[in-house]
């Protein structure tokens, strides 16, 4: 019992400690994705982690995972975390042993990390032929993946204008127009309820994602939905730029099926005495409104991102 | 020498397809049938001594043939198909499962270790014999691609049907004779102006007793009411299960949809290519008189090809299974 006792009070410091990394990890660095930062996190606490069997690390990471879910609850980190689980569950699956599966796995971690923290250039790098000189997009609140791909078109000699939703309540939209302005970018900022109205001038729409549902939908900023009817009714193609681990496996068949979790910030969560009186965050995108998706694994229609998770969990 | 005699006879029969091609007026499957004995013909006498090196020369000569010809696709697709025959046989040879470092994936993120850089610099020397092999059943199979798509009619045509068609497709052509000679029907041919090729369609079928009627573009949509099926043929079928076909295909589609008639499209699988629309538009051209329409996945029904009956969402994976993702940029 005393052993127990150690090994509980170790535990709870380690995950508080797990936590303050991953907020460090979110403050230096604030280009980096949140599942990329949540992914290295684990690989930090997998490299502290003193259980004897892989049934045991696979519990604590379990519970790792639930507790940085409740320090942010947004959609990637929960994709990182399951597809961190994933990748400790076939790991272990090729080696039985728990120190050398361990080795092992720390090595794949960090090669893991690393061909995903180019997966943002690579999306970039295949949508960017997709802006044609002259083009007028459409996007949604402050995404730093569609910030890379205008970067790069900029970067080709394109010319192209930009109209940014404000994206209440917290005005991401203002900061992503600073972004480009920075870069040389004419940029407009419109009111959130003026995309029906801007619709007939654009000619794209590329939004981004935090979450890239097992239907080929998105889970994105509150406002992406209604920019998805409304390009819909005009005709224009909606593009939506994603890296590959933001793929999580839910299936919403509406706004209601998308998780609380999700919908809501963690502190929403715990203080609120009437959900129903909040302001969801995000909301789900269907897939029958989204043209195509760009994907560190190529050029995707909606209806390849469903076989690329089942490769992945089955 | 008959090494140098062998090459400047490869040259020179390279010149000569690269010649026709720029002439253009040949069908795409008799297209396809040359490229794919033109890259045999390569494999056999060019001068390589590892998978890495046939690939490089086949892709050299497949950029040059592309840039002949850019709106005949079907060259670029097989070399892509040619392309991923050596990438398989040279997997095959070396022993490893085809299934490993095929597509990129998430799974193949999460389970690779370590340096996975597949450089094809070993030799082998049943490759070449081995390719060629798979080159001959990939001729075969090219050979066979209107029969295989004409077997299938009977499950699509039914007696008293009323058919339309626009413009003049060999597959459908194919297609439609053999249904006829079970079930009547009629078939409804647009003429497709400004080349009229509807005309030559009609003549065609009604020699083999087929009731065939022409109608001029402008009298689609108003004719459509009285179609049971549309059965259109295409010059390439898309990644996004798109098309790219001839010029008022996508009125059709559009009159289809409306009044909810199935679109149905005969593409045998050389057709398909790994292009998204949108991509590589031409700027600064004119076009007064486009030769081809974009007709959205949307709007289809069903794409019948040499392997089958299948929905446009389902083109992504019938193209992952032809092409290597990077073959998709030759």
């Amino acid at each position: 019992r005393y052993t127990l006792l150690i090994n509980c009070s170790f535990w709870c410091h380690l995950t508080a400690e797990l936590v303050e990394y991953f907020r460090t990890q979110m403050s230096q660095d604030p280009d980096v994705a949140s599942a990329v930062a949540a992914i290295r996190s684990l690989l930090e606490f997998l490299k502290r982690d003193q259980s004897e069997t892989i049934l045991g690390l696979r519990e604590n990471l379990t519970k790792a995972i639930g507790r940085l879910q409740e320090a942010d609850s947004s959609v990637a980190v929960s994709s990182g975390g399951e597809l961190f689980l994933r990748f400790i569950s076939l790991t272990s699956l090729e080696n039985p042993d728990l120190s050398q599966c361990r080795n092992v796995m720390i090595e794949r971690g960090e090669l893991f990390l690393k061909k995903i923290s180019l997966s943002r250039g690579k999306v970039a790098k295949l949508c960017h032929t997709f802006i044609k000189d002259g083009a007028k997009i459409l996007t949604h609140s402050s995404s730093r993946v569609v910030l890379k791909v205008l970067e790069s078109a900029a970067a080709d000699k394109k010319r192209f204008t930009v109209y940014v939703t404000e994206s209440q309540p917290d005005s991401a939209g203002k900061l992503m127009a600073d972004k480009l302005r920075r870069l040389n970018i004419p940029v407009t900022v419109v009111l959130d309820a003026a995309v029906g109205y801007i619709m007939e001038k654009v000619d794209l729409v590329i939004v981004g994602a935090e979450g890239v549902v097992e239907s080929g939908g998105i889970i994105n900023k509150i406002g992406t939905y209604q920019m998805a009817v409304c390009s819909k009714a005009h005709n224009k193609p909606f593009y939506v730029v994603a890296e590959s681990f933001k793929f999580v496996r839910l299936y919403p068949l509406n706004q209601q099926d998308v998780p609380h979790r999700f919908k809501y910030k963690a502190d929403t969560l715990k203080t609120a005495e009437d959900l129903n009186q909040e302001h969801p965050i995000i909301d789900y995108t269907p897939p029958s409104l989204i043209t195509l998706l760009f994907t560190d694994l190529g050029v995707l229609t909606p209806s390849a991102v469903s076989d690329e998770l089942i490769k992945l969990y089955l | 020498m008959p090494g140098a005699d062998k090459e400047t006879d490869l040259g020179e029969r390279i010149e000569a397809f690269l010649a026709e091609l720029k002439r253009g007026g040949r069908g795409s499957g008799e297209t396809a049938r040359s490229t794919a004995a033109l890259l045999r013909r390569i494999t056999a006498q060019a001068r390589w001594s590892s998978a890495g090196d046939l690939m490089e020369i086949i892709r050299k000569e497949g950029r040059r043939m592309t840039a002949a010809q850019p709106s005949e696709t079907t060259v670029g697709n097989m070399v892509r198909r040619v392309l991923k025959i050596i990438r398989e046989e040279y997997a095959r040879s070396r022993g490893s499962s085809e299934e490993a470092d095929q597509q990129e994936s998430l799974h193949k993120l999460l389970t690779s270790g370590g340096s996975s850089e597949e450089n094809f610099r070993q030799h082998f020397a049943p490759l070449k014999a081995n390719v060629i092999e798979a080159i001959n059943e990939l001729l075969t199979e090219l050979e066979g691609t209107t029969d295989n798509i004409a077997m299938q009619a009977l499950e699509h045509i039914h007696s008293n049907e009323v058919i339309m068609t626009i413009g003049r497709s060999r597959t459908v052509e194919a297609f439609l004779k053999d249904a006829a000679r079970k079930r009547k029907f009629h078939v409804i041919v647009a003429e497709c102006a400004p080349f009229c090729q509807g005309h030559e369609m009609a003549t065609s079928l009604s020699e083999d007793g087929i009731e065939t009627t022409v109608i001029p573009d402008a009298a689609i949509f108003a004719v459509m009411s009285r179609v049971n099926k549309v059965i259109i043929g295409t010059q390439t079928v898309l990644a996004n299960g798109g098309l790219r076909a001839v010029n008022g295909t996508h009125t059709l589609a559009l009159a289809a949809k409306h009044h909810s008639t199935p679109l149905i499209v005969c593409a045998p699988m050389f057709k398909l290519s790994p292009q998204v629309p949108g991509q590589n538009s031409l700027t600064c051209v004119n076009a007064h008189c486009p030769v081809f329409d974009y007709v959205p996945p949307e709007l289809i029904t069903l794409f019948i090809s040499n392997i089958g009956g299948n929905a446009p969402s389902y083109i992504y994976r019938l193209m992952s299974e032809l092409y290597h993702p990077e073959d998709h940029e030759l």
